[in-house]
């Protein structure tokens, strides 16, 4: 199916690779079909572009480039919401606040977005852990 | 919304699954008890809110910083 992306012009997509929001995301809650994109050549960053409105896009990255320890008790009740079998089909990811510079820019730790791979459902999920909302964009590099 | 008036110990059943409990009233600060089956989230209202706030700063409008 084609869709109309806010970065990517109009793009052929296959329907079973929409990632699915039962509710929505915070502030979104009516946005439920999202769909992954590539944008950097080294994947670090990736677009979740709404399917419903062409305009809502969000930079999504791994969290763990920024902190390698990055972790968390997942809640029973997102295990259920989300249906999940296994840590293995379960990705993880956080919400990118992109300013003019990558030096203010913030990644959203406190609320990464959980993803089961295998039945394409999401949810964005709020930690009970110490992390913050806004929490510097750092990508680690490799020394040496 | 609905609105109702509790006094400490009162309860408010929800959906048949969930229920409130007004377990302490204290001053300004109420004590308020959920019991709930495990797949219902509970979250305080204001980091809902925090959260909801960074979503809308994040909707990404310019991504030449990217390129």
């Amino acid at each position: 199916m084609k869709i109309t992306t806010a970065y990517l012009g109009e793009i052929e997509i296959n329907p079973s690779e929409i990632i699915q929001f039962e509710h929505g995301l915070p502030g979104f809650e009516e946005e439920k079909e999202f769909i992954q994109l590539p944008l950097s050549e080294e994947n670090v960053f990736q677009v979740l572009q709404s399917l419903k409105t062409q305009d809502l896009a969000f930079i999504i990255t791994t969290p763990y480039a920024t902190v390698a320890d990055y972790s968390f008790e997942l809640d029973e009740s997102v295990i259920k919401v989300l249906d999940i079998k296994s840590n293995e089909k379960v990705a993880v990811f956080v919400i990118v606040s992109l300013k003019d510079t990558m030096d203010t820019s913030t990644i959203n730790l406190k609320a990464p977005i959980i993803f089961n791979i295998e039945n394409r459902k999401a949810k964005q999920i709020i930690l009970e852990e110490d992390y913050a909302i806004r929490h510097r964009l750092v990508l680690e590099k490799k020394e040496g | 919304m609905l609105v109702l008036t509790r006094k400490a110990g009162e309860t408010i059943w929800i959906n048949d699954e969930i229920e409130v409990v007004i377990t302490e009233v204290k001053g300004d600060q109420v004590k308020v008890g959920i019991r709930a089956p495990r797949h219902v989230g509970i979250i305080r209202g204001e980091l809902r809110e925090d959260v909801k706030n960074a979503n809308l700063e994040a909707v990404a409008k310019n991504i030449d910083l990217l390129k």
